[in-house]
């Protein structure tokens, strides 16, 4: 078994390839690693660079790349399937609720303007401002910026988990969200829980990493578009095993939002006690 | 002066007559012409390229029936594998107003509860 660990996307990823030790599987390793940089490249919105960054700052791009295309796609997929629950145009209210740099440079106590929020479309609620994709031409609202940070991760795990998958049955796991090519793979989801995942993808959503304080009050970086703040009476975290990690990604944040999900998933509610659903027993 | 006149035009025919009784036989009316070898060979040169020209159309009509049989068969077979897909898309487009609530995300995963150390760990994305 071979395993390679690095920093990306902001977080920490994790490479599980069952395969000869040797060149070929180095090699695909190295290729997983690129892949993983050309794509936080492309999606991150803490590069001022990046595709995505371009995008939101001129409101509109005639040469978008496939990958930014494609996610974008799933993006506004996502939020027609989950009734809104999931919104790629919740970027100014993460920004606003304090979560405007990489979580690593992100100072635990903020003190800044608490009255900040977002508003993108009047006529759609807090969130939902316009996107048009067609062809390689992707459009904003005026307003509208996109976040593509989960379902973003989610995409780049599974097309890293084909790049490995040429060479051996492997697992992909970028801080939490996984997809498995092959094999039989335990992956912890409590301490006391493991589940086997032999197929498909994985992902958690919750508020008990990735929060801060501002002005004395607990943010985190779950928004819920109904309101452009973070989530509150949500569970601590819940986890969703889909088909693949960007749907995983989707109706694990659904699902945390309290949102009808009918998938294998695992929640933790706020009184700490976990709970399976989804025909997991 | 009558004689002199007389005797110079005898001379002047006589010359004449002798020149062109000269040009008449070297000119060799009585021999056949020897045909040019550069015609000849040009004629050998054409009837080789007539020949290679057919040879070649012989080929390039077999290859095109083969070709026309080839598309013939790769078009039967295109037109199958389109009634497929559209046979496919209607049956997704079945299945998925019968789940329209969740479409992308109703594949079942495979996933288990087990006893095992796990591997790796998932957590707050």
């Amino acid at each position: 078994m071979l395993r390679r660990s690095f920093r990306a996307m902001g977080t920490d990823v994790e490479l599980l390839l069952d395969a000869e030790p040797g060149e070929r599987a180095e090699g695909a390793l190295d290729r997983a690693e690129a892949e993983l940089e050309r794509l936080e490249q492309v999606m991150s919105r803490f590069r001022a660079d990046s595709e995505l960054s371009l995008l939101n700052r001129d409101g509109r791009t005639e040469a978008a790349s496939h990958d930014l295309v494609r996610v974008v796609k799933l993006a506004i997929e996502a939020r027609q399937a989950t009734g809104g629950l999931f919104d790629p145009t919740v970027h100014d209210a993460v920004v606003a609720a304090g979560y405007d740099r990489t979580f690593d440079a992100l100072p635990l106590a903020l003190a800044a303007d608490a009255t900040s929020t977002l508003c993108v479309d009047s006529t759609q609620g807090p969130c939902g401002g316009g996107v048009r994709v067609e062809g390689t031409t992707i459009e904003l609202e005026p307003g509208t910026r996109l976040d593509l940070g989960g379902i973003g991760k989610g995409y780049a795990v599974d097309r890293v988990a084909d790049v490995l998958a040429v060479v051996g049955p492997c697992l992909v796991n970028a801080g939490g969200d996984l997809a498995v090519r092959g094999g039989a793979w335990p992956v912890g989801v409590t301490d006391e829980l493991t589940l086997e995942l032999t197929r498909g993808g994985m992902a958690t959503s919750g508020r008990d990493r990735r929060r801060w304080q501002r002005d004395g009050e607990e943010r985190h970086h779950l928004i819920d578009p109904a309101t452009g703040r973070p989530a509150v009476d949500a569970p601590i975290r819940v986890t969703v095993v889909a088909a693949s990690a960007v749907a995983a990604e989707v109706a694990a944040k659904a699902a945390f939002l309290g949102g009808d999900v009918d998938l294998p998933r695992v929640i933790v509610t706020a009184d700490g006690s976990t709970v399976l659903a989804g025909g997991l027993a | 002066m009558t004689d002199t006149s007389h005797r110079l035009y005898a001379v002047v025919i006589a010359v004449v007559v002798f020149f062109l009784s000269w040009a008449t036989i070297a000119a060799k009316p009585w021999a056949t012409a020897k045909p040019d070898p550069r015609l000849a060979a040009l004629a050998q040169r054409e009837q080789r390229l007539r020949a290679d020209a057919k040879l070649v159309q012989q080929v390039v009509d077999s290859r095109m029936t083969a070709y026309r049989l080839a598309l013939k068969a790769r078009t039967a077979q295109i037109a199958a594998v389109k009634a497929q897909a559209a046979a496919a898309q209607a049956r997704a487009q079945q299945v998925s107003q019968s789940t329209a609530q969740a479409p992308q995300y109703a594949a079942a995963p495979s996933v288990r509860v087990v006893n095992l150390p796990p591997l790796t760990v998932t957590r707050t994305s």
